[in-house]
């Protein structure tokens, strides 16, 4: 085992003004790096998806959640316990599809835009969060659902909220993971 | 209620300058750039005191007579120039000590901001607001 079982799981906290300050500096970064604003996006796309690759094992342990038997329950899960526990917000899901395919989270606060007053006139396209996307899109694939994650309203190009929303994909084969009761 | 507001950058470069719209603007640049001398007169004679809380603030830069000058600097050099009109008495030392505060305050959340390069022009909103809080209302 990598860890002494004596020890209990300890929360290490940092300060949250670094962890912003960190991503604002990443995003200016690649920024200078990129002209188009797309680029941008997917770059942060991809970084997030990596992120969520190794979050969702981090996530699993950490909450010791059950199987999620419906897409909403997924959705659920995602907005009040992992942002809950990551960012310590907790986003509103809505449902916005008849066949229950595609949900939406609202953010009313996003920390991580917590300095970022607008976006520069020259980059009046840029997903400025689309990390998250790029994580809550790796997770869930690690889970065997493949989702579609996208920025619908961003409040920092002048919608009222910023809304993120998770389109479920049709699973591949349904294995049927039943446990042996 | 300020009549001028400015903030200087460390190379003695004006980051933002506002003032009284009716009033000659380019008489209060020439006060702010008369009163960095002072500034910097005040600065040299602090030489390597301890720089805490009250040492930020400088005071009275130097009254003319229509005019007060206030000056503030950061731990970074950069300065802050609040120009009030003499007439306002009631205007205390405290409540000048608190302006320059918010001042301060909102110009770390600008520093703050990942797409604002330090040195370069400040063109924020949320400033702007604040700063039009503390000027006087004319109409």
């Amino acid at each position: 085992m990598s860890r002494s079982p004596g020890r209990k799981q300890e929360n290490h906290k940092i300060s949250r003004e670094l962890f912003v300050l960190t991503y604002g500096a990443l995003v200016a970064q690649l920024c200078k790096d990129y002209e188009k604003d797309e680029d941008v996006n997917a770059c942060l796309d991809r970084m997030g998806y990596s992120i969520g690759i190794r979050l969702i094992d981090d996530f699993l342990a950490r909450s010791a959640v059950k199987k999620c038997r419906s897409y909403s329950e997924t959705a659920d899960m995602i907005a009040q316990v992992a942002f809950k526990m990551y960012l310590g917000v907790t986003p509103s899901v809505s449902c916005s599809s008849a066949t229950g395919n595609e949900f939406s989270l609202i953010l009313d606060k996003n920390p991580l835009v917590d300095f970022v007053e607008e976006l520069p006139a020259e980059r009046a396209s840029l997903c400025y969060c689309n990390l998250l996307c790029g994580v809550i899109r790796g997770a869930l694939e690690m889970v065997h659902l493949a989702a579609e994650v996208s920025f619908l309203q961003d409040r920092l190009k002048g919608d009222a909220v910023t809304e993120i929303g998770i389109t479920f994909l049709r699973k591949p084969e349904d294995r049927k993971h039943r446990r042996n009761k | 209620m300020a009549v001028c507001i400015a903030v200087i950058a460390k190379e003695n470069y004006p980051l933002y300058i506002r003032s009284v719209p009716t009033e000659n603007e380019l008489k209060f640049h020439y006060t702010v750039h008369t009163s960095l001398d002072v500034v910097d007169e005040k600065i040299s004679a602090m030489g390597k005191a301890l720089v805490d809380q009250r040492e930020l603030y400088l005071g009275l830069l130097y009254p003319t007579e229509d005019y007060k000058v206030y000056g503030y600097v950061t731990n970074s050099k950069v300065k802050f120039v609040m120009v009030v009109d003499s007439s306002n008495t009631a205007l205390r030392d405290n409540e000048i000590r608190s302006m320059f505060r918010k001042l301060h305050n909102s110009y770390t959340d600008i520093m703050c901001n990942p797409f604002y390069n330090p040195g370069d022009r400040i063109q924020s909103r949320a400033f702007d607001t604040m700063v039009n809080s503390m000027m006087m209302q004319v109409c």
